[in-house]
């Protein structure tokens, strides 16, 4: 039992205080953002004014890269503990988000919206089905009746025509 | 005199006034609904009021974030939830005042406070914005630049120990804010041959994204914590003798939450907490905080709602957003085809009389559906999480899509949720974020402009006095969290030596 906290310890001094590890990640990315601004075209002289359409993102991506490091420098000496792994349901809950999307312009918006208002629900545990379905049909209804027939929002139709 | 008499005769419009009653009643709902904050509410509701006129459109917004404000109190106070950030301090007396059996008591006093707050920071509103337009008149690009960098620079304080992520939060909001064509020479930058992107990355799906789409996979991973019934005791209001033991701590809070609300990027969540300590630091008998005290309901609402009308003197005034829900109200405006700042004053003082108006009705609306109503609204947190969440998220992706009706901007919203959840796990807040994409355009096109008059002469800048206390003000908002950091630190390095000698 004595010996679980200094287990711990050693552990937590094994591992890279966390926002170290952000801040690198940050600079990384700070890194390739920059690359990315080498390909942004250079605009003429007389237009520019000498102040070409790279700067400023450059500007501000090195601004970035020193809070970066600041961060990195002032996370020694921090206490790392590990962070609280992401249930499975947050996973499930992001792909649901990206089907819904992807959906909406193949199925189009009333199935996507039915489809979504019920297998969310259910996902998520709920199983009173008397309360799902109507939930599943109710809700894209109302929501259908005020965009697109009150607020006249076109919504494309998926393949179903509709 | 004029501009106030037709801003008056527009409230002779029993439209308007609907329109207020709803966003104030809207307002006190979601706030008090459990990770639905105002903010959210006011960044869903933002697509929809563009086919509105300005003036609806903005007192809509105005009366959702000044009952947003004072909802968060119910359900903090009933079920220990609270239903928005700046209602977080409400709970430390407030729900323990409920367990007494006091819970109307508590309600009664958050109200009776939070209006009070609520007009004295309207009154604020209308002195002081005039005067700080007046003075911002003067403003050229390079005054502008710095004023923004300034807005910027005070994310640092909202919070002392995620400062640096603040600061980091901003500049990358600046960055989205760089996508899109570049107005001075028509070259398109990080649009990855996406013509989608050209026109730039609209704040409004990333600011739905970052608040719903990111608390939706909040609650996701929260759906095996219990939840707390709301039990309301008999509805006692408090009387006049605990309204004058209270009447000291609502006079200091609503002069801390307008100070608080008056500098950019602060709001009622940090107003709420100092109002609290305040509270208890002014008070002889310091036994019953944290127990169940009216001072420790008082102070913070009183805080909370004073910051509301202050936090829009520098967003009316100069276009700096004074909290996250005011830089909504600042995109609003925007969409609208208004640019706040002295001009906005000039061109269209009705519409700014019309906002302080809205805010005025709505303080003494909330108090009356506070008052009604808080039984009823207490029960919206038994609204089934499986069931709302969805709900928020399918409003939220035709939010998105409504405004120019573009999948595009559906896929930023979605991706903005994601990235936001991560973010947030990280120590990240969205707020920054939203504000750096808002000032981004200001904060290049302003420094873009200042180093075309200087003829790039950087030197020039410390040659304008406004200039100059604007950076000497950014750069010590910068430092101070890292001072006080690392003093904390050393202080904490000293007891842990003293504690092993």
């Amino acid at each position: 039992m004595s010996s679980k906290p200094s287990v711990d310890r050693a552990a937590s001094a094994a591992r890279f205080p966390r926002d170290m590890v952000i801040g690198f990640c940050i600079v990384v990315l700070c890194a390739i953002t920059y690359w990315v601004t080498l390909s942004i075209a250079e605009a003429p002289a007389a237009v520019a004014q000498n102040v070409q359409p790279a700067t400023f993102p450059r500007l501000v991506i090195s601004v970035i890269a020193i809070l970066a490091v600041v961060l990195m420098a002032i996370s020694f000496r921090k206490d790392s503990r590990p962070g609280k792994s992401v249930p499975a349901m947050v996973a499930m809950t992001g792909a649901m988000m990206l089907a819904f999307v992807i959906s909406f312009e193949v199925l189009g918006f009333i199935l996507t919206m039915v489809s979504f208002c019920f297998f969310m629900p259910v996902i998520w545990g709920e199983r009173r089905w008397h309360a799902v379905i109507p939930f599943a049909v109710l809700f894209p209804g109302a929501i259908y009746a005020l965009f697109a027939l009150g607020l006249g929002v076109h919504f494309d139709a998926g393949i179903l025509g509709f | 005199m004029d501009a106030f008499l037709s801003a008056l005769a527009a409230f002779s419009d029993p439209y308007l006034i609907a329109v207020i009653l709803i966003g104030t009643l809207g307002g006190v709902l979601v706030g008090a609904m459990p990770g639905l904050s105002s903010t959210m509410a006011t960044a869903l509701l933002l697509p929809f009021t563009l086919t509105m006129e300005p003036i609806p459109a903005i007192s809509l917004l105005s009366a959702l974030y000044c009952a947003g404000t004072f909802g968060g109190s119910i359900t903090a106070i009933l079920v220990n939830a609270p239903g928005a950030p700046p209602a977080a301090a409400t709970a430390f007396d407030g729900y323990p005042l409920a367990q007494k059996g006091q819970a109307g008591m508590a309600l009664g006093m958050a109200a009776v406070s939070s209006v009070i707050g609520g007009i004295f920071s309207v009154i604020v509103l209308i002195v002081a914005a005039p005067l700080l337009s007046r003075v911002a008149y003067n403003f050229g690009p390079p005054e502008y630049f710095a004023l923004s960098l300034f807005g910027l620079s005070m994310l640092a304080t909202i919070s002392g120990e995620s400062a640096l992520k603040n600061l980091i939060g901003g500049a990358f909001g600046v960055l989205l804010a760089t996508v899109g064509m570049d107005f001075t020479t028509g070259v398109d930058r990080f649009t990855f041959g996406y013509w989608e992107l050209t026109e730039g990355i609209h704040f409004i799906p990333v600011m739905i994204g970052l608040f719903a789409g990111c608390e939706f996979l909040t609650q996701a991973s929260k759906l095996k914590q219990g939840r707390v019934r709301a039990v309301l005791e008999a509805v006692k209001l408090p009387g006049w003798a605990d309204f004058k033991r209270c009447f000291g701590t609502i006079c200091r809070s609503c002069g801390i939450g307008a100070f608080i609300g008056l500098l950019p990027a602060e709001g009622g969540t940090v107003a709420a907490m100092i109002g609290y300590n305040e509270a208890k630091r002014w008070a002889k008998d310091k036994s019953q905080f944290g127990k169940g005290d009216l001072r420790g309901v008082a102070g913070p609402e009183a805080a909370n709602n004073a910051a509301t009308g202050a936090a829009m003197v520098p967003t009316l005034a100069l276009g700096i957003p004074g909290s996250a829900t005011t830089a909504i109200i600042l995109g609003a405006l925007l969409a609208h085809g208004l640019r706040p700042g002295p001009h906005l004053f000039i061109e269209t003082p009705s519409l700014l009389y019309a906002i302080f108006l809205s805010m005025l009705i709505a303080n003494f609306a909330f108090a009356a559906f506070g008052f009604a109503g808080a039984k009823l609204f207490a029960r919206v947190t038994l609204i089934p999480i499986e069931f709302l969440w969805p709900a928020v998220f399918v409003l939220a992706s035709i939010g998105a899509y409504a405004m120019d009706q573009s999948i595009m901007d559906v896929w930023i919203m979605v991706l903005a949720g994601l990235f936001g959840f991560v973010l947030k796990r990280y120590g990240f807040s969205a707020a920054p974020i939203i504000m750096g994409l808002i000032l981004g355009e200001l904060v290049e096109n302003s420094l873009k402009q200042s180093l075309i008059i200087f003829d790039h002469e950087w030197f020039h800048f410390l040659e304008r006095p406004i200039v100059v206390t604007f950076l000497v003000l950014t750069l010590t908002s910068m430092v101070w969290p890292l001072v006080t950091l690392f003093r904390t630190r050393r202080q904490e390095r000293k007891a842990a030596n003293a504690a092993q000698s």
